[in-house]
């Protein structure tokens, strides 16, 4: 192929700062969590694209791709389910209400 | 292959632009899904083809479908779908900040001109190889991963579960 | 011992003749009051050893040599240093300094005597004799001194002595008043006398007269240098100095311009007005001028010395015509000794100081005895002054009377009286310089004759003219001595004579006005004159002055003593004859009304102006650096203090304080927020990484 690694790299750069974005700028905190799966997923496509252009032979950077997606995955339903009970005690989930830690 | 490289890279943004600014959360999260799809079509085409299949499976399988129903959980019971302000307070903190970064990457990405050039003869990793390498190389993180995945699954129930007890 | 050894020695010592009054001045000035008899024995005491001592300077400056080069011994010694510069005192012994000091010392002696008769009710007694004998010792200071500073500073301690006794009876107005004008007055000449010994010692670099020393001559040692030199005013240097001194001797001698304190001198005791104002130091000018003659003489082409001549001139021929138009007794006297005083300085202008010095010591003894007289005549009178109210006292005090009129025929020049010598003397000088002036000078005689002929027959001739006892209460007695004691109470209001102690001096010193008449030859060796000078026109002199006194001696008879005035309120018979012109002598050429209009005037006008500079400029000046300094310490409190360090402290704690207000804020508990912050502080991360 004739795209450049940087290419790919500028891309999940890109991505990643379209992630951060949306989780620092946003008050909904369903939001917040897509911004970081968006980010997750910049990483992993970032972490892919210089396996394929240096260590295609090689699993390593593969199998962590693979543990990396499980882990997220866990962690949303984990974030998910505490949005849930959040959502129980404040009745909303706009993060800017959230300010019981103040002090 | 330049074409379906910048084909997929515009809908992967425009998936993450969307995600991250419309008003409607459903929309949000289908735009999501529209960036999982691209991010694996990313994945097929860096020929991690099991990568891209796992991606699909798991991320709008499992993770955009959880993301739907906690929004269904969490909507006000008003029904109101839609948001106010969209914006949090001092937004521009965030913006700015993501734009620093960008710049950074950018700059340092741009600075060191990386091309590498793909090995010919279109060798790769391939399904079976990784399958081998779960069970033998890479056999402890794959039971931990199991272990991990049982915790979350049960604390996540045990988070989300506490309201049905009480209203019993 | 050889006789300039002697002289040597005793020079020494001359420090002892003004030594012994100082003491008892000093003494009597500790004295508790009234202390009568102690202090005059202690007055006299002094007086007379004073006496012995110039006695015996005197009498040894006699036994001088063969040669008429004059002897001259001096004694000088440092008084005190400051840095290379040195200021000495010193004494001389020489013919003039001997003969004044004995005259002094002699006539002094005996108006002391008489001055404790007539203080004898005084209640002021200590005082007055402490005055006289601080006064006895600085003229006699004043006649030793060889050296400038020496005489200045005893030229200005009679000055002051003067001050102090002519005000004795200061709760008087006309006395404090007089004591003020002589005081002003000599002070005037005295500063063209400090001017001339400023000069004169810029000029030679010393104060002292003589030295006897050809490595640092002394400053009348220079004098041909002087003459050499220029000065101001188109004068050699020696002149302009002369000058100047002689401006000095016009204060202290009374000469015209400057003779206006000598008459309200007379308020002072008669005592008073004998020794100073007649005898020793009005003729202290007179004498200074001698002591310098030197510097008068260097420049024979200078005017300065005719100048003397004629103010001398101008001043005899003055003072006389304001003498015959007087009332007071003591005023008449006053003017007289004005005139010969004129006189004296008229005779050293025109080159003979033979002749002036010569005066001097005559007029010294006859002016003494007529003022001492007169004195006697008042307390004979009891307190009368006005001659008017007098007359026929030769009845009732006939031994002030044979006195008196030996005196007025010394003062009239009468020979063989002294008078008649030494002013002979003066007017053969005069001749032979300017006719003119010896004309006025002979016309003065005739008035001199004159006015004293009219005092003597308005005192001593006719009627008694004064009060009875009933016109004189004793009141008018305490008046005048300030509550005495009550010696004159048992008397009536007659006039009478006085007590030994007031007619025994002047006795002595008529006798001395018969004979020192005889000495004039032997004095002018004594002194070193020029033997003969020139003898021309002395037949013409000699003529002249006796056909004036002639006449004066006649006219006065004539006037006064054929038709005597009955009754006091009588007019004077010269006030038909010659109306405005006797008004005008009377006022005394309306000088003092003159001066007052004048020159006290401009004093004053000075005075007020320079107490408003006083006040607006130097007040103002002082103000505004008082102002000054407090604005500028009221700057550096406002910048210094309120702005930099108050507030500079306040603004630190604010600044403090607001930053935890603002930093306080992070802590919102948004947990987006948190990420926020989180993230930035990763992006520095990697700028610093990435950059560095």
């Amino acid at each position: 192929m004739s795209i450049p690694l940087s290419s790919y790299l500028m891309l999940s750069a890109f991505l990643f700062a379209i992630g951060l974005c949306g989780a620092l700028s946003r008050k909904n905190a369903i939001i917040v969590l897509i911004g970081i799966e968006i980010m997750f997923n910049a990483g992993i496509l970032n972490l892919m694209a210089f396996w394929h252009y240096k260590y295609i032979t090689m699993p390593t950077a593969y199998m962590f791709a693979i543990f990396a997606i499980a882990i997220a995955a866990a962690e949303s339903a984990i974030a998910l389910a505490l949005v849930i009970a959040v959502y129980r005690f404040y009745k909303s989930v706009t993060l800017d209400e959230m300010t019981d830690l103040k002090g | 292959m330049n074409a379906a490289f910048w084909i997929l890279s515009i809908i992967t943004v425009l998936g993450a632009l969307f995600a991250v600014t419309l008003r409607n959360l459903v929309h949000c999260v289908l735009s999501l899904i529209l960036f999982f799809l691209g991010i694996a079509g990313h994945y097929f085409l860096l020929r991690a083809d099991f990568l891209g299949a796992v991606q699909i499976l798991i991320y709008i399988g499992a993770v955009a479908v959880l993301m739907l129903f906690a929004i269904m959980l969490t909507r006000h019971v008003t029904g109101d779908e839609e948001e106010r302000e969209v914006l949090g307070g001092k937004w521009w903190a965030g913006m700015g900040t993501a734009v620093i970064v960008a710049g950074l990457l950018w700059a340092v990405i741009r600075k060191d001109q990386l091309t590498a050039v793909l090995p010919a003869g279109g060798a790769t990793t391939s399904v079976a190889e990784i399958g081998k390498a779960l069970v033998t190389d890479w056999v402890v993180p794959f039971e931990a991963m199991a272990v991990l995945l049982t915790a979350a699954l049960i604390g996540a129930v045990v988070i989300a579960l506490e309201e049905v007890i009480r209203k019993r | 011992m050889d006789h300039s050894e002697y002289l040597q020695q005793l020079v020494r010592q001359q420090w002892l003749i003004p030594f012994f009054p100082l003491v008892a001045a000093a003494i009597q000035s500790l004295l508790k009051r009234p202390a009568r008899k102690p202090s005059a024995a202690l007055t006299i005491v002094a007086m007379g050893l004073s006496c012995l001592f110039a006695l015996r300077a005197f009498f040894a400056t006699i036994g001088g040599g063969e040669h008429h080069d004059v002897e001259r011994a001096v004694f000088n010694f440092t008084w005190f240093r400051f840095g290379t510069t040195s200021l000495d005192i010193g004494f001389i012994l020489d013919p003039l300094t001997a003969g004044m000091a004995a005259m002094v010392a002699f006539v002094g002696f005996w108006i002391f005597v008489n001055a404790t008769g007539y203080m004898a009710d005084d209640e002021n007694f200590t005082r007055f004799f402490c005055f006289l004998s601080l006064f006895a010792a600085s003229m006699l200071g004043l006649v030793i001194a060889n050296n400038l500073l020496l005489l200045f500073m005893c030229w200005e301690l009679v000055g002051l002595c003067s001050y102090l006794l002519i005000g004795f009876w200061y709760f008087k107005p006309s006395a404090a008043a007089a004591m003020k004008k002589a005081f002003i007055t000599t002070r005037i000449g005295d500063v063209g006398f400090l001017l001339g010994i400023v000069m004169l010692y810029w000029k030679t670099g010393t104060l002292n007269l003589y030295t006897h020393d050809a490595l640092h001559p002394g400053a009348l040692e220079q004098v041909s240098a002087l003459a050499l030199r220029s000065g101001w005013w188109g004068l050699s240097a020696a002149s302009t100095i002369a000058l100047l001194v002689f401006i000095g001797a016009m204060g202290k001698s009374a000469q015209f311009p400057l003779h206006v304190w000598l008459p309200d001198a007379m308020e002072g005791p008669t005592p008073v007005s004998a020794l100073i104002h007649a005898a020793t130091m009005v003729a202290a000018g007179v004498f200074m001028v001698g002591r310098m003659y030197p510097l008068f003489t260097a420049d024979r082409g200078s005017w300065v010395m005719d100048f003397v001549m004629w103010v001398g001139c101008i001043t005899a021929v003055f003072a006389a015509t304001i003498a015959v138009a007087q009332f007071d007794i003591k005023r008449v006297l006053a003017y007289s000794t004005c005139s010969q005083l004129g006189y004296m300085v008229m005779a050293l202008g025109a080159g003979s100081l033979v002749g002036g010095q010569f005066h001097l010591l005559t007029h010294a003894f006859f002016k003494a005895l007529l003022f001492l007289g007169s004195g006697c005549v008042i307390i004979g009178t009891h307190h009368e002054q006005d001659m008017r109210k007098m007359g026929g006292l030769r009845k009732y005090m006939p031994i002030t009377f044979w006195c008196y009129l030996i005196g007025m025929l010394a003062l009239s020049g009468v020979p063989p009286f002294a008078g008649f010598f030494s002013k002979d003397e003066i007017l053969l000088a005069t001749f032979h310089r300017n006719k003119y002036a010896w004309g006025a000078a002979t016309f003065a005689a005739f008035l001199t004759a004159f006015y004293m002929t009219r005092q003597m027959f308005m005192v001593f001739a006719g009627t008694w003219r004064g009060g009875r006892p009933e016109d004189y209460p004793h009141s008018k007695h305490a008046e005048a001595h300030g509550q005495a004691t009550e010696a004159h109470e048992d008397h009536g209001g007659e006039p009478h004579e006085v007590s030994w102690n007031m007619w025994l001096p002047i006795a002595v010193l008529s006798l001395f006005s018969i004979g020192l008449g005889f000495f004039g030859h032997n004095y002018g060796e004594y002194l070193g004159a020029e033997a003969g000078g020139s003898e021309e026109g002395k037949a013409v002199v000699m003529g002249a002055s006796l056909a004036v006194v002639a006449l004066g001696l006649l006219l006065g008879w004539a006037i006064y003593g054929r038709k005597k005035m009955e009754k006091a309120t009588d007019p004077d018979p010269l006030l038909g004859a010659l109306r405005g012109v006797f008004i005008f002598l009377n006022n005394k050429w309306y000088i003092d009304e003159l001066y007052a209009a004048t020159v006290y005037r401009f004093t004053a006008t000075c005075g007020i102006f320079f107490r408003l500079v006083d006040k607006l400029v130097v007040d103002g000046i002082l103000h505004a650096i008082a102002w000054t300094a407090w604005a500028i310490s009221q700057a550096f409190r406002w910048v210094g203090d309120e702005f930099f360090i108050n507030g500079g402290f306040d603004t630190g704690c604010e600044t403090v304080q607001l930053g935890g207000e603002e930093l306080s804020k992070l802590q919102n508990g948004r947990i987006q927020n948190y990420f926020r912050v989180l993230s930035l502080g990763a992006a520095i991360l990697l700028l610093i990484y990435f950059f560095t």
